[in-house]
């Protein structure tokens, strides 16, 4: 898979590409929104991730170029400025998902993850890891073969977990997709309900299968 | 650029002298009236009093020529009289010239009573006519006229010298009035001054209230009252950046040290491990304080629009209570009201909603209850959410949405939820505030209603 990153400022275009290479993606890096147009027009690439704020030509007029000329893979950007109404310009313009900075880099490679499987085929009712096994349309969850009572927001979180695997899930991204919690909030909501979540599905069971990312978020993989 | 035309001093100037011009011109054609008056009656007075000497010596002398020997002599030396005499045979006395009396003969003086206006020449005249009898027996005509010009000459000097008294009168009292004006606005200046004196730095000063005129203690009391709000304000805002300050100064000091101490000497893996997670909570906090401090500097500024749809409050409230709930494990969170519905931003009025719900958890002993009352006051959605536990001491109750403002001290989170949560209220022109409600503390908004009421 293979990412252009159009970013100006040094470190965090830096950063951005360690991290994407080190999560299994091809990144290219460019620092100015010519060099983005070029690349976005001349390389062939499955996301962009776009800063709107860029010298010489903005992030709009970039993504608006690349639309013009056909390109449609998924664009994702980047602003510092959380007004609605950038929000909704991007989104006009063409652009799959935005993020505003600062953002957790958990939460930038889940959404590069969910953008990239956009349009593929729909996966599988059962999701699997280890003992582990999840019946999403019976919603049934079993581990070893015994069978583990879940809420209805423990299920989609389990779910979230098994469809994520080995992806880490910041704590913003996890309240977002189970409770439709759209907000930062400060409180130790979602570290409340995994402790629930791993009473009921790691606790007595071996090995481990949900483990905490301190600072970062949740992972859910057998190590 | 001053405008004139605005000027208190010079538009009081004018009245005076306007005031001052009408009631001399007043006073002057009033005496001016009243000395004609006069002057008429002094000459009819005259006149009578000629008629009477004529008639006299009329009925004294026994021919014309004694009447008029002793009549010029009774007349020697009265200036500006005319007076002739004619018998029923021709002229028989004439005064004081020919010329002059037969220009009055011509004249053709009517009898009368009175005496009438008459202009002979160049000059004006009062004038009588009367027929009377006389010793020598013979009918005669007698007409008198009296020069006005020594009375008109008056008249007229009386007016020159009334312009004059107007102009002057006018001039005096607008010079009079300026510096009364001048005089009377001195106060106004020192309030002035006292004004430009004042900076943010010296907003405690106050104009003295008790050297003011009657007539500008409302103006002060005002304007010291606007001083005092001022203070106020400004005083809540220099707490607050002095606050903000300490809010980002604390994490990062914690980081700087944490830092330090760490590259200080070679470590094993895990620690440094230890330090970035550590360091990446505090970056995270810092980042939470300055966007929710981003949030309250637009609502201060009016920018935080909310978009308005209609949001039904129970479903909102069942779904914070289902998310906000896993803090509070042996808390009983009770949702009761009725199916109602708001106009209002949904993610800004979960996250006002959600953190007047989490201050009550965080606020709520174990085996403590929670109930969340929704219901319609007039035309206003309440959300109240009331919870046991120790009350809120009645002036705590005003500093609860203040800015970092942690009432029980060690309470994590920014201490801007209830701030942020005033902040959305207000940006939907509703309400919020807290209350007792018998033994429980319980906080309350008002949201406008949605037009029509929904049931899902």
């Amino acid at each position: 898979m293979k990412i252009l990153i159009v970013e100006d400022e040094t470190k965090t275009g830096d950063y951005l590409k360690q991290g994407l290479g080190e999560a299994g993606f091809s990144a290219d890096l460019v620092r100015n929104g010519l060099d983005g147009m070029h690349e976005g027009l001349a390389g062939e690439y499955d996301l962009l991730i776009l800063d709107v704020n860029l010298p010489g030509l903005d992030g709009w007029q970039v993504l608006k170029a690349l639309r013009a000329a056909g390109r449609d893979f998924p664009v994702l950007f980047l602003t510092a400025r959380d007004q609605v109404e950038d929000r909704v310009k991007g989104l006009e313009l063409g652009a799959d998902d935005y993020l505003v900075k600062p953002f957790a880099f958990s939460e930038l490679l889940a959404r590069v993850r969910t953008l990239l499987r956009r349009g593929r085929a729909r996966e599988a009712e059962g999701l699997s890891l280890a003992d582990l096994e999840l019946d999403v349309l019976k919603r049934r969850a079993t581990r070893a073969g015994q069978r583990i009572d879940l809420t209805a927001k423990e299920f989609a979180l389990l779910e979230l977990f098994l469809r994520r695997q080995g992806e880490v899930l910041a704590r913003s991204f996890i309240a977002s997709q189970v409770w439709d919690m759209n907000f930062d909030s400060d409180t130790n909501v979602v570290e409340v309900a995994i402790r629930r979540l791993r009473a009921k599905v790691d606790d007595d069971f071996s090995p481990k299968l949900i483990h905490t990312l301190r600072g970062m978020g949740y992972v859910m993989e057998i190590r | 650029m001053k405008d004139w035309r605005h000027s208190i001093t010079l538009r009081l100037s004018l009245a005076f002298a306007l005031l001052a011009t009408l009631v001399f011109a007043a006073l002057g054609i009033y005496f001016s009236r009243a000395a004609d008056a006069h002057m008429a009656e002094l000459d009819a007075h005259d006149l009578f009093g000629k008629l009477a000497l004529i008639g006299h010596v009329g009925a004294q002398e026994k021919s014309a020529e004694a009447f008029a020997a002793r009549l010029g002599d009774a007349l020697t030396g009265q200036n500006g009289l005319i007076v002739t005499v004619n018998g029923g045979s021709g002229p028989v006395f004439k005064w004081p010239t020919p010329q002059l009396a037969e220009a009055l003969a011509a004249a053709q003086v009517a009898l009368g009573s009175a005496p009438r206006r008459l202009a002979l020449g160049d000059a004006e005249y009062r004038v009588m006519a009367a027929d009377m009898e006389s010793a020598w027996g013979q009918a005669v005509h007698v007409v008198i006229a009296r020069d006005m010009r020594h009375h008109t000459d008056f008249l007229d000097q009386l007016q020159v010298d009334f312009r004059f008294a107007i102009l002057a009168a006018a001039l005096l009292t607008a010079i009079v009035g300026a510096l009364a004006v001048r005089h009377g606005l001195h106060p106004v200046r020192d309030m002035a001054r006292a004004a430009g004196r004042i900076s943010a730095g010296q907003l405690a000063k106050r104009i003295p209230e008790q050297k003011v005129p009657p007539e500008l203690a409302e103006l002060v009391t005002a304007f010291n009252a606007m001083l005092g709000r001022l203070e106020e304000s400004f005083q809540r805002l220099s707490d607050f950046s002095a606050d903000l300050a300490h809010e980002l100064r604390t994490p990062i000091h914690s980081l700087r040290m944490q830092t330090e101490v760490s590259l200080s000497k070679a470590r094993h893996a895990d620690e440094y491990r230890d330090l970035l997670a550590s360091n990446l909570e505090e970056y995270e906090r810092l980042a939470r304080i300055i966007a929710d401090m981003l949030l309250l500097a637009k609502a201060d500024h009016g920018l935080l629009v909310p978009q308005a749809e209609p949001l039904a409050l129970i479903p909102l409230c069942e779904r914070l209570i289902e998310y906000y709930g896993l803090l509070a494990e042996n808390v009983n969170i009770q949702l009761v009201g009725d199916e109602i519905a708001v106009q209002g931003d949904r993610l800004m009025l979960e996250r006002a909603i959600g953190n007047v719900l989490v201050n009550a958890i965080h606020h709520t002993p174990a085996a403590g209850a929670i109930v969340v009352k929704i219901e319609a006051v007039g035309d206003m959605a309440e959300i109240a959410i009331a919870n046991t536990g120790k009350a809120i001491a009645a002036d705590a109750r005003l500093r609860v949405f203040d800015r970092f403002v942690r009432l029980d001290s060690g309470s994590e989170g920014t201490g801007l939820g209830l701030a942020i949560a005033r902040s959305i209220v207000l940006a939907h022109r509703g309400e919020i505030a807290v209350r007792l409600s018998g033994q429980a503390t319980e906080f309350y908004m008002r949201l406008p209603l949605a037009a029509g009421l929904l049931t899902n």
